[in-house]
């Protein structure tokens, strides 16, 4: 092993036997010295003398973890599963992060960390999203990713998760940021995109293997998000809403925030539009926002959305009408009556319908619903 | 001293001639009945005592033995009370040999002599005539439903006097005329619902229509107040009105059940049951000791509707998988093993999720998860049985104020006995009656397509991830959405159509 690794698997220890939430109990440790020295204090039971104050309590369980522990074995045994570990001040510490206000101390991480000289944005927004959200989570993110743009998010359900598959879809880089050990796959039905990232992209969390999911660990990596990011994009947020403490968190890091404008009644877009009252960067198109991250960027187009052939006669009037809030099939129905003054049957809305959804224009969201795609 | 009268009981659904056979003679007295006598047959006993003390027939101290034969099935019920009474007077030589020969005789007594209705008198007389007997004697108020068996002359008595007097011959009473209704009139059962009280929600009520031409189960998808029940109601007036057959093989469950008395005559609409969520899987099945037909037998040729389906417990609803694949369903009990028809049409209405109004963003306050465990409380195998899945949208104000005049129930009913009449033809000979009796097989024998439309279906099939189980489902449907049109030939149409019925991804 060496001295590096070393000095790795004592930070790992450390981390461990701190535990969680207590960031200033590891900076004020190590103003005493190397994690390797602080160990060997600890294990000689000297370090309740060097510490002051509430620390001085937490001091016990620390001695007592550094008799328990084979440090080295412990940290060959993580590495062993692919997870890595990379303390600020080294090399492979995100370049990004380094500037903002209460910076992690060290991140374990699967896959690959981001890399500092290419732009990064962060997709976030409501975990319970609507249709208009969840196409446009997945626009932004395919196209954003196609031209090379880092897509950082949470992992979570909804607009989250699905700006993550979008990336990968499109051959980009996603990371993901973890409440939890990058062991622990949370939520569970995000299972595969998290297989994906492992594979594809990467996946970080400040905390060490193993630790469970709690809510009060969420917001803490909410600052790694916006902080590994250039700029945050919120895609949809309610009034009061998880999303908007990782915009605070972003512009006390100084990260530019974009909203996508979204209609005045829609509750899931009044958190977008109130950001952008006071004063964030409108997302108006993947292509505009493109623009301002990467000038010199000609634009990406995806593959699914270069293979569409705009339809023409009755199914094309029919796309015009279809829109990302859901319609049901009688609405649609009236619409088109109402716009080109004949009737259509049902029979003939169907197979209209089921052919713009083979052709991937349109999707049937459960039962008599149907929304525009891509 | 000895006497034999021809008396029914029923067994399950099915009824058979009792011989009640009575024997006086000299010893102790005493009175006993035997051949597997429930306990109000045993009853009887008691009863008929009383009454023929009442009637003023002193009953004799001697030894008196009754047996019911066959004496190998197990009887219950209330109605040997007259049997064994007539039968006593019989041996007793109060009444002449002949008088009770070719005569059936059902009813329960009451301890003044009177007579009292009893359950299960349609199906009894059916078996009667098919046996040969000539003459029925029952209590007056199930008469009427003696009556419509033409091949037996039945007469309503109200007394033990009276019986007396009709089996002599002295002065038969004159006796009211009863009026047979065979249903042939139209709305008789006061079911005044009608498909043209709807305006609006043409989808939910074109799925309506093609489920009631192929009699595919039906699955509604829809919010709280968005005609779910409404449509369900409606389903039993555009179904085909009930055959004289099968209008007597229903009303016979209903007799059974004791439910056709308060009727007052025989079923001519299809049935329509509604149990509540919280229903014992043996009231849906049928059940006891001595077991009675359950909900699904009373729906037996027509609609048993399920609402708020995953409020159902799920083993009450995974009883349902064998009656919704034979068609009938079979319970053993230690008196014997029991037959039920039970040919419904199943609809199923539910929320799209627990708050009700997924997919509306705006107001549904579930997420994706939760919507999912909602929708997965219906258990796989039943979802594999429903063919046709339809959602209702909210109810909008064009709906209710711009009336438009929709089609009545009589319309469409015509078109779907029209489809109907196609598949008759089609199935004629093979003991498939509907497009939602075929299996797999008879999907690739009766449901060829050109290779246009194999072309299609193939896109479909990788476009929507269709398994094999959903693409049979979605051929019958398409099958009878090609019968309503009178089409032999089913077209792309068709196809797109009964796709759209399919159960998108959220409920698998």
């Amino acid at each position: 092993m060496t001295g590096q690794e070393l000095d790795k698997a004592y930070m790992h220890w450390l981390y461990r036997a701190v535990g969680m939430g207590n960031r200033r109990l590891i900076q004020n440790l190590l103003l005493l010295g190397p994690p390797a020295e602080i160990y060997e204090m600890a294990k000689q039971g000297m370090l309740s003398e060097k510490l002051s104050g509430k620390h001085k309590a937490k001091a016990g369980r620390i001695e007592e973890s550094a008799v328990n522990c084979n440090v080295i074995a412990e940290y060959e045994e993580m590495t062993a599963r692919g997870i890595s570990f990379v303390a600020a001040g080294e090399d492979g510490y995100p370049g990004k992060l380094k500037s903002i206000p209460d910076a992690p101390g060290a991140l374990y991480y699967v896959g690959k960390l981001p890399r500092n000289e290419e732009k990064t944005i962060a997709i976030i927004g409501a975990r319970n999203c609507s249709e208009y959200g969840r196409a446009m989570a997945r626009q932004f993110g395919e196209i954003l990713a196609g031209a090379g743009v880092q897509i950082v998010s949470g992992m979570a359900r909804g607009i989250d998760g699905i700006g993550q598959q979008a990336a990968l879809d499109v051959g980009g880089y996603s990371l993901g940021v973890l409440g939890c050990g990058v062991d622990i796959c949370y939520p569970r039905e995000n299972r595969q995109l998290y297989e994906r990232l492992i594979a594809e992209g990467g996946i970080c969390s400040e905390y060490p293997p193993g630790i469970e999911p709690r809510a009060v660990l969420f917001p803490p990596r909410n600052r790694i998000i916006s902080g590994l990011c250039d700029g945050v994009l919120v895609i949809e947020a309610k009034e009061r809403s998880g999303t908007l403490i990782t915009v605070d968190m972003a512009l006390e890091q100084g990260r530019e925030v974009y909203a996508l404008p979204g209609r005045t009644t829609d509750p899931l877009s009044r958190g977008c539009n109130m950001l952008i009252r006071q004063g964030a960067g409108i997302a108006v198109s993947p292509q505009e926002l493109l623009r301002e991250l990467k000038p010199d960027c000609v634009g990406f187009v995806s593959d699914r959305q270069q293979a569409v052939v705009v339809p023409e006669g009755m199914r094309g009037r029919l796309l015009q009408l279809l829109d990302y809030q859901p319609a049901s099939m009688e609405v649609l129905q009236r619409k088109y009556a109402d716009m080109h003054g004949d009737h259509i049957l049902i029979s003939e809305l169907c197979y209209e319908l089921l052919q713009l959804c083979a052709d991937g224009l349109a999707e049937q969201i459960s039962g008599s619903y149907y929304v525009r795609k891509g | 001293m000895f006497s034999t009268i021809t008396s029914g009981t029923i067994y399950g659904i099915r009824s058979c001639l009792i011989q009640v056979e009575v024997d006086i003679s000299q010893g102790l007295p005493c009175f006993q009945i035997v051949g597997l006598p429930g306990s109000e047959v045993r009853e009887a006993r008691e009863r008929v005592k009383v009454a023929l003390k009442n009637v003023g027939i002193s009953f004799p101290p001697a030894c008196i033995n009754v047996n019911l034969s066959p004496a190998d099935i197990p009887k219950s019920g209330t109605m040997f009370d007259l049997p064994v009474a007539v039968g006593i007077m019989a041996a007793m030589s109060k009444l002449p040999e002949e008088s009770v020969r070719d005569t059936l005789l059902i009813g329960e007594l009451g301890l003044s002599g009177e007579l009292k209705p009893v359950k299960g008198v349609l199906p009894i007389v059916r078996e009667a005539a098919r046996r040969g007997i000539k003459r029925c004697i029952l209590p007056e108020e199930n008469a009427w439903e003696g009556a419509l068996v033409e091949a037996v002359h039945s007469i309503g008595v109200s007394d033990l006097h009276e019986t007396v007097e009709v089996l002599t011959g002295a002065e038969p009473r004159a006796r009211t005329e009863i009026s047979r209704d065979d249903g042939s009139d139209g709305e008789v059962d006061g079911n005044r619902e009608d498909f043209a009280d709807m305006s609006g929600q043409e989808p939910l009520k074109r799925a309506a229509e093609v489920a009631a031409a192929g009699f595919h189960n039906l699955l509604v998808i829809g919010t709280p107040g968005s005609g779910k029940t409404m449509l369900a109601r409606r389903i039993t007036t555009i179904l085909p009105p009930l055959s004289l057959e099968e209008s007597m093989e229903v009303s016979s469950i209903y007799s059974i059940s004791g439910l056709l008395r308060s009727a007052g005559k025989l079923k001519s609409e299809r049935p329509f049951l509604n149990p509540h969520h919280t229903i014992t899987g043996r009231a849906l099945v049928g059940g006891g000791r001595i077991p009675t037909p359950g909900i699904i037998s009373l729906a037996h040729r027509g609609v048993l509707f399920l609402d708020e389906l995953p409020e159902f417990k799920r083993e009450t609803l995974d009883i349902l998988r064998q009656p919704l694949e034979d068609r009938q369903v079979q319970i053993a009990r230690s008196s014997g093993t029991y037959v039920y028809p039970a040919d419904f049409m199943l609809v199923g209405a539910m929320n799209p999720c627990p708050c009700g109004y997924y997919p509306d963003m705006d107001r549904c306050r579930c997420t994706p998860y939760e919507v999912r465990r909602y929708l997965r409380h219906v258990s796989g195998p039943i979802l594999d049985r429903i063919d046709i899945c339809v959602e209702a949208r909210p109810v909008e104000f064009q709906d209710i104020a711009g009336r438009r005049t929709a089609e009545s129930s009589a319309q469409i009913r015509e078109r779907v006995m029209r489809a109907r009449q196609m598949q008759t033809e089609r199935f004629a000979g093979t003991g498939l009656r509907f497009n939602s009796d075929m299996k797999a097989a008879d999907v690739e024998r009766y449901c060829v397509l050109t290779d246009r439309e194999k072309h299609f279906m193939e896109r479909m099939f990788t476009s929507f991830q269709l398994s094999a189980r959903g693409y049979h489902k979605i051929i019958k449907v398409a099958r009878t959405i090609a019968d309503l049109e009178g089409n032999s030939r089913i077209t792309e149409e068709h196809l797109a159509e009964a796709i759209c019925y399919r159960q998108t991804e959220v409920l698998k």
